[in-house]
């Protein structure tokens, strides 16, 4: 831990409580306490904080709060105490954690973190547990609790049921969340160790789902309805997903129609980018990735076996916006009038290769217009569907009105 | 959450050949070597790139060490000058490929020439060009019909439109009936 981590989280702790700290201030006293008197950096924390605390005559600032907190309120940067039921254990990830799991109140729920360190007591599933002087920070972009040497944790006697408030899909957050979805896509597992993966739907939107491989785990059924309680919302590259193996999934009757909330653009196609056409990809199980035309794969290096695809990468403009588009081999083939199979063949015959199919398409759709729709990711439109635009006179008329119809 | 990148591309103006051949002021927004040269569109807005769809009538090659083509593309309005030299050698390799007459769409940069005699002549820089058939080609001129309207209504309301009024002296009736006439060649 460095000393201006412990500064940032110092000030914001202050700023909630809508002080204004001089944060050269903060880092100056810390520094003392801690390179001159030899001071631990935790407590040197404690201890410009409740100084710090008293000078802007802050209350509930600091470790020393033992004011009960609902769990959905608490953010990172905070120490807290809150009373909560154990929803979920997980298997920790590294010796220096005793335990990792969910603790949920009747606000929320959040993940924790118990250090091997801590020595504090194993929790257990579903009891109730008053946990006073934990550490909020933020682990991968969420929310988490820190259970350290300073916690005290005590079991309640209590047994509360707990309803867990269901979040639509399109608000989640990184951290814990419940949701009332559908399996709307079973995908191909991409790794050993995961059961299952695939796309949830509910009225919102849609999300990734994945179970890893665990005793007691079961897939779920695709088309099916569930209430996942307790599920790990994770974020990579800006996209959510859902991790299910700290959750309790239970059918659902009803049905629910879901959101697709898929993005529809027109334009031309006004450029088609290298790595279009027909391209190599790696064939080692849930590597994917495309080929260098020496068939090197960045991970797995030269790959002679590998499988041909067709994509087409391109650019869709109307006239305002250019935007990123990716096909992928159904729509391209359609498009193009040109089968995988007929692709690789051409490719194999003709002097150009794979240049072939590349000017091939390029040539076919290069200038036309297309209304394209799909979902939108890392600002490029993954294409599900894609149709030529035609003609229609009643736009001709329509626009012949506009020009020439006003009165003057 | 970053964004991927910043980087925007520039999307592909419509405009038609009559209006293009006005174009007369050129611009390049911020001092760096690699900020993009506009010119603006007497119909009031910026453009460093367009998208055209026409008949390809003429074409020639020209120069010894630097081989460069040219070509004429003509839409409902007029002609559009394109060209193709070595700095661009897939598209000057596509153009070479085209017999005229051919309908050709054409995604390219306009740029603005002065010659010796001092008139002023706007080429288009080819990025990328493709046979394409009548149907694209109509919907090319509704297309840019409709970016020309949109551009005119909004006359006078945005920054680059005040400018073209200064520049140009645009009067948006005129447009509106180049416009017009372009519509009604094509047929049903």
């Amino acid at each position: 831990m460095n000393l201006s981590e412990v500064t940032e989280r110092i000030s914001r702790k202050l700023e909630a409580k809508g002080a204004q700290p001089d944060r050269q201030k903060i880092e100056s006293r810390l520094r003392r306490l801690a390179e001159e008197f030899g001071v631990n950096i935790d407590e040197a924390e404690r201890t410009v904080t409740a100084d710090l605390a008293r000078e802007y005559n802050l209350t509930g600032v600091g470790n020393t709060s033992t004011e009960l907190r609902p769990i959905n309120e608490i953010v990172p940067g905070e120490w807290v105490t809150i009373e909560g039921k154990i929803v979920a254990l997980t298997p920790p990830v590294s010796p220096s954690i005793a335990q990792t799991g969910i603790v949920a109140d009747s606000s929320g729920a959040i993940r924790f973190v118990t250090w091997t360190r801590a020595n504090a007591p194993a929790m257990e599933y579903g009891h109730w547990y008053r946990i006073e002087s934990a550490v909020v920070d933020e682990y991968k972009g969420a929310p988490n609790l820190k259970i350290h040497s300073g916690t005290t944790i005590s079991r309640m006697e209590k047994d509360v049921p707990l309803l867990p408030s269901i979040t639509p899909i399109e608000e989640l957050k990184p951290g814990v969340g419940s949701v009332r979805a559908k399996v709307i896509q079973d995908w191909e597992v991409s790794h050993d160790r995961m059961l299952q993966t695939g796309l949830l739907g509910d009225e919102t939107g849609t999300i990734k789902f994945v179970i890893w491989k665990e005793e007691g785990k079961d897939k779920l059924d695709l088309d099916a309805v569930y209430n996942i309680f307790y599920a790990t919302v994770d974020e990579y590259n800006g996209r959510l997903s859902l991790a299910l193996n700290t959750a309790m999934y239970i059918t659902d009757e009803g049905d629910i129609e879901v959101g697709r909330n898929e993005t529809e653009i027109q334009g031309a196609l006004v450029h088609v980018a290298p790595g279009s056409g027909l391209i190599k990809r790696c064939p080692v199980e849930g590597c994917n990735r495309t080929l260098s035309r020496q068939n090197y794969c960045p991970v797995h290096e030269i790959q002679p076996e590998f499988r041909y695809d067709l994509r087409l990468k391109a650019v869709l403009d109307d006239g305002i916006r250019a935007r990123n588009v990716l096909m992928q081999r159904e729509i391209v083939e359609a498009l193009a009038g040109i089968t995988l199979d007929e692709a690789v063949g051409i490719a194999e015959t003709n002097p150009l290769g794979m240049d072939e199919i590349f000017y091939r398409i390029r040539n076919t759709v290069l200038g036309r217009y297309y209304t394209c729709s799909g979902s939108e990711f890392g600002g490029r439109l993954l294409v599900n569907s894609c149709t030529p635009i035609t003609f229609k006179p009643e736009e001709l008329a329509a626009l012949l009105n506009r020009a020439g119809g006003e009165p003057a | 959450m970053k964004p991927q990148s910043a980087f925007e591309r520039e999307p592909a103006r419509r405009v038609f050949a009559s209006e293009l051949r006005e174009t007369r002021y050129q611009f390049k927004e911020g001092e760096d070597e690699k900020s993009p040269t506009y010119v603006l569109l007497p119909s009031g807005i910026r453009s460093n790139r367009i998208f055209i769809v026409g008949t390809l009538t003429e074409k020639q090659r020209q120069g010894d060490q630097n081989i460069f083509y040219r070509g004429r593309v003509v839409d409902p309005t007029g002609t559009f000058f394109i060209m193709a030299g070595s700095y661009q050698p897939e598209a000057m390799q596509q153009l070479a490929r085209i017999e005229p007459p051919a309908f050709v769409a054409v995604v390219g940069k306009p740029s603005l020439y002065t010659t010796p005699d001092g008139t002023c002549l706007v080429s288009v820089r080819v990025e990328s060009i493709a046979v394409v058939d009548r149907d694209t080609r109509d919907l090319w001129v509704l297309d840019a019909a409709r970016e020309t309207l949109d551009r005119l209504d909004a006359f006078g309301t945005t920054d680059d439109s005040r400018k073209a009024q200064e520049e140009y002296g645009t009067q948006p009736d005129v447009y509106k009936k180049i416009v017009y006439d372009a519509l009604t060649q094509v047929q049903l």
